[in-house]
């Protein structure tokens, strides 16, 4: 029996919903991400339509969204499975989802007045746009709060300016939850929602990356942007709230990608190591081989436990920014090296790309660096430590 | 158009099967509808949405069909009958078709739709009996279908081209493999599919008593299949030469 079973709880699982979502999820994934993957990553080509039919057709936006706004009402946990699972498939396809799906309707729904809600929830639940959200800057990455474009009030309009970087889904997406300085104060940041439409934005260049390449990446300019004042997000000046709130979820679900990278790549490595033989053996009777499986296993365990029961904790209501930091500083170092650790059991097979692994393990670095880089996870967990009273840990 | 499809609930096609006392062991196994059945299901589905109406699907078995029954509310039924038997591994399909008959009567349906046979004991006959008990046409292995308000037209493969049948309604039609390719349930379709009433008929109160004409005395595996064996030899043509009197004289095949 599986442990997590062995209490009546189920930590994967809390809830029955749970267990039928990650049940629907892992089938769209084997059916519809697993064959086209290495397609896409070759071709640098998103996968916008099946993207788009995850609302349509399969209702899969909106976890957290409440019933009477037209999501499911669930939770992070949700949240993780469904990342962990399409990862399984297809991470780059994954992350496309992610922006979507928790740095737009997430923290819109839970950051947002109502009037904005009824305006883009329902379209973006649907599919029908298709969104992203902008906070880094060329020169304003861990140091967000550095961040330089400007939004300043005029008449009913309010005036942006500045660029945006690392923006994923831009290059298709309709809206933007986008984040501007707005006073003189280093904290004084407000949130917009900024349609594709909007006088003034342009998409820029599109970047090559090293993995995570079906997902597009470009750089969003605004020059003159003009933005009704209604899609001011808040209050003025009250963005940082709403920011370091979705940023917890936002690193849960990378962490639950890098779970999924690390379950595929396992998958592949025990795999293989059972059909391969080498001088008369299969290679898995090798202690090498059974060091990096048997660590690579240890590893995976351990942050699956440590994701899925921060999982449990992350809600809207309250912070826990320490738990989600060490979560992802966990979870992205062990994909790291347990894709890399696939790569080397399959030997010149996993160096190929008729295998995934070596795209697992390109697609993994990125999980050490969006959402927060390892090293501001490190800096943001020394600084919640030496906060705590009682070191209760 | 109201529309019946007859759901068979099956262990996963990717299910390992273990046999033992005589009957499948349960445990384990993952329950899926019949392929087929899921193709017929959409079907109904499909000239639901085109034409309107309701589509009913109905299952005979024990409380664990109730799964396949949500998992056709979630693709897109509106109502499940679910007819109640703890011992259904032994009926038969007299005994399933007498069931599904007496169940629906006085109920409406003008088209019923069914997979061409289930995926575990590829039998194939409940259709064939219901029309037979109902006096409905049979129409098999249906590779397209349109049906109006007055009559269905059922395209079939045929050998060397395709027959084309039409029927009077009410009528059963069985689907093939290439009808359609069964839609993903929303997450949406899953979740309301819990909250949906199933109507439970008990087998026993239909007053068919012993049905079954015939009687399943037991299930055994089949036997596990012999080891390969390699032949030796220098050369090619050695090997040849041993394959060749091992097949005469050993086995006597040639």
């Amino acid at each position: 029996m599986h442990p997590s079973l062995i209490f009546d709880m189920d930590l994967y699982h809390p809830k029955p919903e749970h267990k039928e979502l990650r049940e629907l999820v892992g089938t769209l994934g084997q059916d519809l991400l697993e064959k086209a993957a290495r397609h896409y990553d070759e071709q640098e080509n998103f996968n916008e339509e099946l993207l788009r039919d995850f609302g349509r057709k399969y209702s899969l936006f909106g976890l957290t969204v409440p019933l009477e706004m037209g999501g499911h009402g669930l939770d992070a946990t949700a949240e993780v499975i469904v990342h962990e699972e399409l990862s399984m498939y297809d991470p780059a396809f994954t992350l496309s989802y992610l922006a979507h799906e928790v740095l737009f309707v997430n923290n819109l729904y839970h950051s947002g007045q109502d009037t904005l809600r009824q305006k883009y929830i329902p379209p973006a639940l649907k599919g029908e746009f298709l969104c992203a959200m902008a906070m880094s800057e060329p020169q304003a990455g861990t140091d967000v709060l550095g961040m330089k474009t400007m939004a300043q009030k005029r008449g009913n309009l309010y005036i942006l300016n500045g660029t945006k970087q690392w923006i994923t889904n831009a290059e298709c997406a309709d809206a933007f939850l986008l984040y501007a300085r707005s006073g003189p104060n280093r904290k004084d940041i407000s949130a917009f929602v900024i349609e594709r439409r909007f006088k003034g934005l342009r998409i820029g260049k599109k970047e090559a990356k090293m993995g995570m390449r079906q997902s597009p990446t470009c750089q969003l300019i605004l020059e003159d942007c003009e933005v009704p004042e209604e899609n001011l997000i808040g209050r003025e000046n009250e963005a940082l709230l709403h920011m370091m709130r979705n940023l917890e979820i936002e690193r849960l679900a990378l962490a639950a990608m890098a779970l999924g990278i690390a379950r595929r790549s396992l998958k592949e490595m025990i795999t293989y190591a059972q059909q391969r033989e080498a001088f008369g053996k299969k290679i898995y009777e090798f202690g090498q081989i059974q060091h990096l499986i048997a660590e690579s296993y240890a590893r995976y365990r351990a942050s699956r436990a440590l994701v899925y029961e921060t999982a449990l904790c992350v809600n809207p209501q309250e912070r826990q920014s320490l738990s989600a930091a060490a979560a992802k500083l966990s979870a992205t170092q062990m994909a790291e090296f347990v894709s890399r650790s696939a790569i080397q059991v399959l030997g010149g097979n996993g160096y190929t790309r008729d295998y995934p692994v070596e795209r697992l393990h390109r697609d993994a670095i990125l999980l050490s660096i969006g959402g927060g880089t390892n090293e501001a996870m490190q800096k943001n967990i020394m600084k919640d430590l030496v906060q705590l009273e009682n070191l209760d840990i | 158009m109201n529309i019946l499809v007859l759901i068979k609930q099956v262990p996963d096609t990717e299910a390992k099967i273990v046999v033992s006392g005589g009957k499948v062991q349960e445990a384990g196994i993952k329950w899926i509808i019949s392929p087929y059945d899921e193709i017929a299901l959409e079907e109904a589905i499909r000239i639901k949405e085109k034409t309107g109406g309701t589509v009913t699907a109905i299952s005979v078995g024990d409380d664990l069909v109730q799964q396949s029954i949500r998992t056709a509310y979630a693709m897109g039924a509106d109502h499940g009958i679910h007819i109640k038997h703890d011992q259904y591994q032994m009926l038969d399909a007299f005994a399933i078709a007498s069931a599904i008959a007496k169940a629906i009567e006085g109920r409406d349906f003008q088209v019923v739709l069914a997979g061409r046979q289930g995926s575990d004991s590829d039998n194939g006959q409940v259709p064939l009996i219901l029309g037979t008990l109902k006096g409905w046409g049979v129409v098999s292995f249906a590779k397209k279908v349109e049906i109006d308000s007055q009559k269905a037209t059922v395209h079939v493969e045929a050998e060397g081209g395709e027959a084309i049948y039409e029927s009077t309604l009410p009528v059963i039609i069985t689907a093939n493999a290439g009808l359609n390719e069964p839609r993903y349930p929303s997450l949406k379709g899953i979740m309301a599919s819990k909250k949906k009433p199933i109507e439970v008929i008990n087998f026993a109160d239909l007053g068919l008593g012993t049905v079954s004409r015939i009687e399943i005395l037991g299930f055994e595996p089949p036997p596990p299949r012999p080891q390969g064996r390699f032949i030796d030899g220098a050369d090619p043509a050695a090997k040849a030469k041993e394959l060749a009197r091992a097949l005469r004289e050993e086995i006597k095949v040639i």
